[in-house]
């Protein structure tokens, strides 16, 4: 059974600062949404809101697991991971002086992860040959499109439902971004998960996505419901690529 | 002093022995400073502490010492996880932890010290046990069970704390919980929950490394001091984190120290032991098997 996210009027900031302004975005079942925007627009904080890292001030973030419903608004950390929601944090934030191994038995800590830990770390090693090479390397002495592949991966012995992923191209050679989004949707449709992935690089993200937001100054300003709708639109242009 | 080859290799093997107690003193602090990032300077204390409850239940039950220090290990255990929640909420939850926490640590030294001078008086103190004065002679080789007693529970501890860590998630998080709490957090681990654990393992050591240290000279209790250094250099030669670099580091001080006492006289030995330490440092910043 597929899985969704609602988030639906959410306000964040920090202190002072208000990031976020009645933020409103669905996550349909099976669905990969791109959350669009260059830096500095709230991508990263709206991401940390669904993580239980940063407390909205309004609204409501709901996800649907298996058929049930969760209000994830004061969750902690922990307790949204254990629902079954991964996140791959924007520079990966991967354990330095752990074998990728390591790592990659780190992220089935969830206890519903634990029973498929054999299977997941099978299949992990399968989708990515080069982890399988380096499983005692270092995670911090791997380039940084492995340790890229490394955070997907072990995101994913988490065995989840619903996987963010925050800017999988920073820092990463072009040809590696497009192999990085091929993967997404590979695994994706592997897993059988919804996806929502923030990302500043426009046609790269819109290749694998069924829809996607525009986030500006913590505001959606456009919402496209496929490729070719985000494609068209003047918004996009003016806001985004600015032409 | 005249070279001989049976004065030479007793000088090693009693290094080696005494290298192993090292091992086991240092181990608690391996992982409090080397896994978690806590200066816990007070560690010696609480060795000194493992040492008095096993003389005490020694002296009043004939109790075998070590195994009254395995009695007394969850006791340790929970000491381990007040003190760590002490020193989270007092200290590291606002960022103090730099001076503030060491001064909190060195007072929980000197509370112990003084406790225990309270309690037991400034006398030495010494255990009884069977394996407490006879020696297994191979050839011109003396193995005292004194000494070799506690290197064979050493080492045995050393090993199955190095197989939690590496084999269990809850070892794992340990290993990664310096590293980078928040993405422990997405990992759906506690950091804070996993720090407490951690330091009441740390903690449960000085239990065993106290019985160990009673059964391998007299103590009282101002002699943590003398050990605070050896410890904490021991940890830095080996690599922080590594429990092998640990125990490496371990038994090459205890052998160095020990050639240096047989063939040089004892009052070299610090000078030679914290030499070494430089040279390894400055060979390998980051220790023997640092990573």
């Amino acid at each position: 059974m597929a899985s969704s996210l609602t988030i639906s009027g959410v306000d964040a900031g920090y202190g002072a600062i208000r990031v976020l302004n009645g933020v409103s975005l669905t996550v349909a079942p099976g669905q990969t949404v791109a959350l669009l925007g260059t830096n500095g627009n709230g991508k990263s904080t709206l991401m940390k809101c669904v993580m239980g890292m940063v407390t909205p001030t309004a609204g409501s973030i709901v996800a649907e697991i298996d058929g049930s419903l969760h209000e994830l608004v004061g969750l902690s950390t922990q307790a949204i991971v254990d629902l079954g929601i991964a996140f791959v944090p924007e520079g990966r934030r991967l354990f330095p002086k752990l074998s990728v191994t390591e790592n990659l038995l780190l992220g089935a800590y969830r206890q519903s992860a634990r029973v498929s830990i054999a299977r997941n770390l099978a299949f992990c090693y399968e989708a990515f040959p080069r982890l399988s090479e380096r499983r005692t390397q270092l995670a911090g002495s791997m380039s940084g499109g492995e340790q890229q592949m490394l955070a997907l991966a072990r995101a994913l012995m988490s065995d989840p439902r619903i996987l963010l992923i925050d800017e999988p191209s920073v820092g990463l050679a072009p040809l590696l971004v497009s192999r990085t989004i091929e993967k997404i949707k590979e695994l994706k449709d592997t897993f059988n998960l919804t996806v929502l992935m923030a990302e500043q690089n426009f046609t790269q993200a819109i290749r694998i996505a069924d829809a996607g937001y525009l986030i500006v100054h913590g505001e959606i300003v456009f919402e496209g419901t496929s490729a070719e709708a985000l494609n068209d639109n003047e918004q996009i242009r003016k806001f985004y690529l600015g032409l | 002093m005249d070279f001989s080859f049976d004065l030479f290799g007793n000088a090693i093997l009693s290094g080696l022995l005494l290298g192993g107690f090292y091992a086991a003193v240092t181990i608690g602090v391996a992982i409090s400073f080397g896994m978690l990032d806590i200066v816990n300077i007070a560690h010696p204390a609480f060795i000194i502490l493992g040492s008095y409850i096993a003389y005490t239940a020694n002296s009043l039950l004939g109790m075998d010492p070590i195994l009254a220090s395995l009695i007394a290990l969850p006791a340790f255990y929970l000491l381990g996880m007040g003190i760590y929640q002490i020193y989270h909420v007092s200290f590291e939850r606002r960022g103090d932890e730099a001076l503030r926490g060491l001064a909190f640590f060195f007072g929980l030294l000197f509370i112990t010290e003084v406790a225990l001078v309270l309690t037991f008086g400034v006398d030495y103190r010494l255990v009884e046990a069977r394996y407490i004065g006879p020696s297994i002679h191979i050839g011109p080789i003396d193995l005292p069970l004194r000494l070799l007693v506690p290197f064979i529970v050493s080492l045995g501890l050393i090993g199955l704390l190095q197989v939690f860590l590496s084999r269990t998630f809850l070892g794992r998080a340990i290993l990664a919980v310096a590293q980078d709490q928040e993405a422990l957090r997405l990992m759906g681990a506690d950091p804070i929950r996993i720090k407490r654990i951690a330091f009441g393992i740390s903690i449960a050591t000085a239990s065993v490394a106290g019985a160990i240290l009673i059964v391998i000279q007299p103590v009282e209790p101002s002699i943590a001091r003398d050990y605070i250094g050896r410890i904490f250099a021991i940890c830095v030669m080996g690599g922080l984190g590594s429990f092998p670099g640990m125990v490496v580091a371990a038994l090459a001080l205890g052998i160095v120290e020990s050639l240096t006492s047989t063939f040089y006289g004892p009052s070299w030995t610090p000078a030679v032991g914290f030499g070494f330490l430089l040279l390894t440092l400055a060979v390998r910043p980051a220790g023997i098997f640092g990573r």
